[in-house]
Parts: C-alpha cells; structure tokens; sequence
C-alpha cells in the first residue's frame, strides 16, 4: 500500500516539474538582457550578420512559443540542449557538477548534525540555564549571519591568519585522484588514496562550517521546542515514576518524540542546503552546480539556467516526498 | 515495531561516527600511499636499465624499444602523488571563467588570456602596445590590400606535426567562412568582426600566404594579434567537438585537463620553437607546469594569494592595492589599463541638451582628487574620448581643468542657479538632480563622483545595476547619465570611435556602445574615413579633429583611467603584467 502511495506521490511530481519547466522558461525570457549581446563583449567590431546568424543557431529569432514548445519537446525527451557559451550538452555540465554539490550538502549537514543534536537537547535538559542561554543566542547568530560574510572572515582565519586550510577549490591539483564516482571523498577510500582524502576533506570543512550554520542553528531551536514539549508529556512523567534513569528518559522517551518535527526540517533543509549553494559555491569557488549556475546567469546562458533551476527543483520535490517517507515510519499514525 | 525502529536510528548514528573515525584515521596516516607509488618507479626504473644494457648487442630494435619503455615512465610519474602543489607549478587566479579554448570560437578577453599561452599566433603583443613577428618570420603589404606573410619553418604543434602555410590557410578560413564550425551546431566564428575586412587567404607555398583584404586596413597589425594558429590536420580528424575536449596549438603550453569555470591545467611543451625572437628570453617556458584557476570572488582571490594557493591574481580591487603591497611576500604591479571610464551623458535629455552644462560637469570633476583618493594614485585623468596611451591619441588635448567656479559660471548661463538657499541648484523652480547609473563594479567611483557634484550643487544619486538589464535602456536613450568603460586593449580608435561615438545605427556595429544618444554628422564622416585611411598621418589628422570635437561637445564627463593591477607572490620572477590583461607565461619563473 505505501509503495503504490509512494510511486503516486512521484507521478504526482511530473506536473510539478512540467509548470517549473514552462515558469523559468518564461522568467528567463522576460528578464532583460540579449545573450548575443553579451557573448560579443565590447573589443573590436562585431557584424550585422553574426549577430543575426547567432540568433538564429539559438532560435532566438523565432516566436516565444515556437522556442517554449522546442525547449519542451526536448526536455521531455531528457534532452536539456547546449550550452551556449560552453559548447556542452547542459546534462554533461550538470552531471560534472552535482557531485560537488551533493558533497558539500551532505559536509554541511554532518556539520550541522553534530553540532545541534547536543546543543538541543542540552539545553532543553537544562532549560535557561547559562549553557541554555549561550547555544541560543549562537543558534541566533548562526541564523543572522550571512553566509558571504561567514565564509570570508572564516577564510581571513582559518586560510589566511592560522594556515590550517585551504581558501577555495574542492582538492589539491596533483594528488592523483582516479574520479570514479566524483565524490572526491568517497573516491579517495574507494582508490585508497590517502593523500587525496586529506585534500578533500580538508578542502570541505569550511565550505561546510560555513553552509551548515545556518541549519545547525534551526535544527538546534527546533529540536529543543520540541524536546521541551516531550519533556512536559505525559508518558516522560510516567517513565520518570516508574525509575527509568533520567538518560535513557531524555534519549528514548523524549528525544524520539522529539525527532518528528526535527526530521521534517532537516528534510528541508536538505533542499536548502542543495539549492541554496550559490553564495557559498562562489566564495569558496567550489565548482559545484551552485557557481554553474551564477556564470550561467551572467552570461544569459539560457539552456543551462533551465536546466540547473529544474534540477533544482526536482531536488525540493524529491526532499519533500522523501520526509514525508521517514515521517511515516517514525509516527505510524500519520500516512502519506 | 518500535524496537526495530529505534534500532534503525542508533545504527545510523553509529555508522555516522564510524565514518567519522575513519575519516579522522586515514586523514592522520596518509604517508604508505605515497610508499606503495614510489616503489612503482623504482621498478620502472630497473626495467629501463636493462633495456640500455642490451643497447650495445642490438641497435636498430633497441631505439623503438627504448621509446616505449620512456612513454610508460611517464605515465607512471603522472599516477604518482606530487607533493603539493609542486614548485614548478605556476596558479593563476583568474576572476572570470573562459568561455572557449577555440581560438576562434569566442569573443572574451580571459578566454584569450588562457588560450595565448597555448597557441601562437602569426604576431604578438608586448605588455604594453607594440606588436611584434611571432609565427610570422616576415610581412609585407604588396599594396594598400594585400599582405604577404612568410612563416617560420620548423615550428610544430603539440603532437609533433610541423606548422605550415596549411594550417594559416585553415586557421583564417574557418575565421571568415560563414557556419565554418560545425559545433554544436554549425555556426559562424564570433571573430570574424574582428577581421572583418579580410576577404581571402591563399597559399603560396609551405611556408608563405598571402591574405586579401577588402581595402587598406591600417589596425591589420594590432587586431591580428587577437588570431591564433590551429593545426589543420587535428581538426579534420577530432572536429571542433574533439578540439575544443583537447586543444593542441604551437604554443609554450600543452593543455593536460580541465573545466572552463573550474580549472585548466596546461604542462610545459619542452619542443617550443622559442616564441617572438623580439622578445626575451627565447625558449621553452621556464615553469613546468601551469595551471589557471577561476576564482570569480574578489576577496576569496585575495585571500588565495595571501595563502599562497595561487601565485598570480588578476584584478586586484583598488582598495586592496595598498594593503597586498605592504604585505611581505606579495608583489603588486601596475600596467597603464585599457578600460577608459566616462560619465557618459544622454545629451537628448532635457538636463543635458546645453553644451555649457555639459562642460560645466567636466569642470567640476576634480580627477586629480579622484585619482589619488579612490584610485591611490593608480590611475590617470583621460585627456578627451580616448586613453592617454592610444597610438592615436589627440596630444593637444588635455584633461578639462578642475574650476568649480568656471563650472558654476557655465551653469548660471544655462538658467542655473541656487534661488531658494537649499544648497541644490534650481531653474524654473526645479532642482539640478540626476540618477548616476552604473554598474557593482565601479561603486568606489561612482560615489566619489556623485559627492563631488553634490558639492556644487548637483543631487546625484547612485544606482546599480547589472549591465545586460541596463544596455537595453541606455541605447534606447530612457535613462540620464551611466558611468562605465569600453575596452580599448588594440590601442587603436577604430573599434572604439566606431562603436563609441558615432551614431547609433540598429542592427550594426556602429554606435552600439553609444549610451549618450550623440550624434554629430562630421564626427561619424571622420569614423567612416578613419577605417579606410591606411597612411598614418592622414589617419592621425583625422582622428585629431574626431576626438577634438567629441571634447569640446562633451557628451560624456571624461573621468580616468585606472591601472590594471595584479599580485603575485615574491617567487614569481620575470613576471610583468600587460596592458591587455594577458597573462604570458612563457617568460615567468618560479623561485623555489
């Protein structure tokens, strides 16, 4: 039954990309900017007819539904079309660049975990306690801060002051690393390239400090209003009556209550962390999908804007569904 | 039920902190990686031993053999880790990501940055203006149209092949053809603008071409620099899909790997023929291996250099300068730019019909101030339209002189004047108040330049903008003033008056940088004639009297021109920045 639920909510899924398609298709049009334009820079003398003959490869010259319905007919057909400045299918650049972007999602959320699974439930323990007080005024600095200007004062510490990592870039050129999965990470334990997992990772962990901030400063508020109101239930009193160790209450009683309402955030924070790479991508120049897609804009690169905004709208729809999955499983009294 | 399910979350957290231990522990240990590889040499290098012993019994069979054996030591060496980044590995940080290593395939100035070090072309450029032979060994005009170009013998490309009149035949062909490239789709070179008189180009014999031009082109020399060599035979074989994957040329680089918008990684090519015998020193690049990086943000750049991951950085921001060059280890250098900066004003907007207020904006910009306050003294006042380091620049110009007074005096005969004492000048009733429009780039600047007009008088207000959003609207005249440059890396007027300051003309070259609205019939006479005038003091006269009108009209506020500062790190020898932003990596050497 649930899987015939799941498969569903997947179909389900495809008028939802189709509208996205159709919106950014439109959008991309709409915003002001000629990419022929931009691709002729301002050196030296560009002719009428180069200009027109670019058009015209682009199918830019012909009407806004003409282009709309090619555009469909070949996405449909998980034909994304060519880059236009980079001369690439834009499934092959997309393809190159998940990987790296995937990585540092999921650094970003290791960082994130680890830091706001304690500080929550530790300070719904000991509510306003002094420990309390300092983690929350953090998690609120954590979600005040701009990611640009964390990420550069981390650099100016970290890279520049102390010498301890590296500024930018996802490995050290010249390590040797066999690409196998394009998880630098993953890669470097599958080819045992032990000079290569410390270049990744070192390279990860300010990108990800970064990134995971602002998560591990919701999840951290979240899992504590929640952990605060299991605490109060009823069944923890019970526990507590009945002489279970104060322990095993908070960490079997209380923290799996707790968990619902944190899962769906980390859930969508998944999304955030995938798509809202872009600043991070840039500051760090990590050449994931988030810095292909900032290039893509400046240079009004359409068929590879639609196709990274699309992917990154799967990405929302998929972690959507994929919490609604795990919220069944961990309250069997909600359904899809 | 519950049970399995709580089993199923300690499991995932366990696994977590398995795999965070492991990281932890093989991050601690990584030195019996790099054993194992070491081993791996030796046993190669035993295997080449016994092939030079049996050299004495065999000659003719032990040459192939021993080639074979040298390919397979290489291989092995690119497998084994270098320590990090090796010493002779050279980083550039480019702020922009290339859009093509197809010489003929794109139309930006970092693309080319990257692309100069592979490929050579028949002429090159020194750091400043002048243009010397490169594959080229010797050119002359036969007539006003036709040049004849002797090449270089024994030149080859990367894979061996020797370069001959075939592949320049080929290189400009696939210029000037229309759909010429068939990737992705066939299409036409966007430089073929560029070279846009060039009708024909035939062979000779191996080594000689002659190109055939529609009429005298007197900037041949300087746009020819912006041409490089292809190797005929490659493409024909891969396509332009397999060349742009592996570009080979005859430059002092190789091309190993690499993503545009990520990093591309070139090796020194050990049988270079030397480059531009004009310019030292002649041989082989001295790095072994370079590597440029796109680092699009300007403080991550900084920072990079600062760290010592990248050796060469492009497009120091101004106000970094001061602070890089304080910096013990960093080196900052200076080249006269080729970005001109304008104030560049609608003149058919009401608030700057009038030339007086027009000139009145000039006299009441005080470059010198702008110059040492935002620029730190690396930038120069412009004389008129045109940068002071033009070849054709007009000498009896000179930058319109800060007199506040003279300015308040040419607006007063406009109409201009402050008649109710609020500090902003009026006129029937309405304030002399204008939007400066501009784009992220240039704020330093244009802020100065706003709080000077306030000082008089004027309310200016700043707004950004992002450039393909405000293009559309300056050239259909609908905003009233925007700050900005146009590039001038030729040294020539021709692009630059064309597209600058003659008329704007829909659908042609002519006037497309045009954000003033100006139009001045005698001006657009002079640009026309400019193109076609190979003599080159007739072409001086002429581009005197363009440039003398265009400043006494003065449909733009002639602002500076600021210096192109990069950085490198102290190791970095013989490096010297150009004015056409190129990074030339042939003569640059890393200290160890």
């Amino acid at each position: 039954m649930r899987t015939v639920k799941i498969l569903e909510r997947i179909l389900a899924a495809i008028p939802i990309m189709l509208g996205v398609a159709i919106l950014v298709f439109l959008f991309m049009r709409l915003t002001p900017g000629d990419p022929v334009d931009i691709m002729m820079g301002q050196g030296g003398a560009v002719s009428a007819g180069e200009m027109e003959q670019l058009r015209h490869e682009f199918h830019l010259d012909e009407p806004l539904y003409v282009q709309l319905w090619l555009f469909l007919k070949d996405a449909v057909r998980g034909d994304l079309g060519y880059s236009y400045i980079q001369k690439r299918g834009v499934i092959t650049l997309i393809a190159e660049r998940l990987p790296a972007t995937i990585e540092l999602a999921m650094g970003a959320l290791f960082f994130a975990l680890i830091i706001a699974m304690p500080i929550g439930i530790v300070s719904a323990v000991r509510q306003n306690s002094p420990l309390d007080r300092l983690s929350m005024a953090a998690a609120f600095l954590g979600i005040s801060m701009p990611a640009f200007w964390l990420g550069i004062v981390l650099i100016l510490v970290f890279s520049v002051t102390l010498q301890w990592l590296p500024v930018q870039g996802r490995i050290d050129y010249g390590v040797g690393l066999e690409e196998v999965t394009g998880f630098y990470v993953l890669d470097s334990i599958i080819t045992r390239n032990g000079e290569a997992l410390v270049s990744s990772l070192r390279h990860l962990v300010l990108p990800s400090v970064t990134l995971g901030a602002a998560v591990a400063a919701v999840v951290a508020r979240v899992l504590r209003s929640s952990m605060l109101e299991t605490l109060r239930s009823d069944h923890v009193t019970l526990a507590r009556a009945k002489g279970a160790p104060e322990r095993g209450v908070v960490l079997k009683h209380a923290l799996r209550n707790a968990l619902i309402p944190t899962v769906t955030v980390v859930g969508l924070q998944v999304g955030v962390l995938l798509g809202g790479n872009m600043i991070v991508e840039t500051v760090f120049s990590w050449p994931g999908l988030g810095r292909l897609t900032v290039t893509a804009i400046f240079q009004r690169d359409f068929p590879l804007i639609q196709g990274a905004v699309m992917i990154y709208a799967f990405t929302f729809v998929m972690a959507n569904l994929i919490v609604d999955i795990l919220y069944t499983y961990l309250n069997p009294k909600i359904t899809l | 039920m519950l049970m399995h399910k709580r089993h199923t979350s300690l499991v995932l957290i366990a696994a977590l902190a398995i795999l965070a231990l492991l990281a932890a522990q093989c991050g601690a240990t990584p030195t019996p990686e790099r054993v194992v590889e070491t081993v791996v040499v030796k046993e190669t290098v035993e295997v080449e031993k016994v092939v030079m012993e049996t050299v004495e019994v065999e000659k003719e069979v032990v040459v192939t053999q021993e080639v074979e054996v040298e390919k397979e030591v290489i291989k092995e060496v690119v497998v084994t880790p270098t320590p990090v980044p090796g010493r002779q590995t050279l980083i550039v940080g480019l702020s922009q990501a290339p859009t093509s290593l197809d010489p003929a395939d794109h139309r930006s100035r970092l693309s080319e940055t990257v692309i100069r070090n592979m490929f050579d072309g028949l002429v090159t450029r020194d750091t400043r203006s002048g243009v010397h032979l490169e594959l080229a060994e010797e050119m002359n005009w036969l007539d006003e149209k036709t040049l004849e170009v002797k090449l270089r013998q024994g030149v080859t490309f990367h894979d061996g092949v020797e370069m001959t009149a075939d592949d320049v035949v080929f290189t400009f062909d696939r210029i000037i053809q229309e759909n010429a490239i068939e990737f992705p789709e066939p299409h036409t070179s966007p430089r073929q603008g560029l070279i846009a008189p060039l009708e024909s180009i035939e062979k000779v014999d191996e080594y000689t071409v002659v190109m055939n031009f529609s009429g005298p082109w007197p900037p041949a020399m300087q746009l020819l620099v912006h041409q490089q060599i292809v190797p005929k035979h490659y493409l024909e074989e891969v396509g332009t899909e397999g060349f742009v994957a592996n570009p080979i040329g005859t430059g002092p680089f190789k091309f190993v790997e690499g993503q545009l918008d990520d990093q591309i990684v070139l090796e020194r090519f050990d049988d270079y023929w030397g480059g531009a015998p004009d310019l030292e020193p002649v041989g082989p690049a001295c790095v072994e291996q370079a590597i440029f990086r796109v680092i699009p943000e300007a403080s991550t750049r900084v920072a990079a250099l600062l760290a010592g991951e990248v050796d060469i950085i492009q497009s120091v921001p101004s106000e970094l300068i001061d602070t890089l060059a304080q910096t013990p280890g960093i080196q900052v250098k200076t080249a006269p730019g080729t970005q001109p900066q304008w104030l560049q004003l609608n003149v058919s907007n009401p608030l700057f019909e009038d030339v007086g207020v027009r000139q009145a904006l000039n006299h009441a910009m005080d470059k010198d101030l702008i110059v040492d306050a935002v620029y730190g003294g690396r930038a120069v006042p412009l004389p008129g339209p045109l940068s002071p380091f033009n070849n054709f620049v007009n000498t009896d110009l000179a930058p319109y002189p800060y007199d506040p007074d003279m300015a308040l005096e040419l607006l007063a005969e406009a109409g201009w004047a402050d008649t109710d004492g609020d500090g902003i000048l009026d006129k029937d009733g309405q304030p002399f108040a204008f939007t400066l429009d501009t784009i992220e780039d240039w704020r330093p600047l244009a802020e100065a330049v706003a709080t000077l007009y306030r000082d008089i008088g004027i309310d200016a207000t700043v707004r950004f903008w992002e450039y393909s959003v405000v293009q559309p609207q300056l050239l259909a005249c609908e905003r009233q003033a925007y700050m900005d440059d146009w590039g001038d890396s030729a040294f020539d007027p021709v692009g630059h008056f064309e597209a600058k300051w003659h008329t704007f003309v829909e659908g042609e070259p002519y006037g497309r940088g045009n954000f003033m609205c100006y139009s001045n019939e005698r001006v657009d006479e002079l640009i026309k004639q400019g193109e076609t005038t190979a003599d080159t003091d007739e072409r001086r006269a002429i581009y005197d009297e363009a440039q003398a009108i265009v400043y006494e009209e003065a449909p733009a506020v002639f602002l500076i021109l600021p210096e192109e500062a990069e950085a490198a790190s102290d190791r970095v020898q013989n490096w010297e920045p150009a004015s056409d932003s190129r990074v030339n990596l042939h003569d640059v050497c890393l200290a160890p």
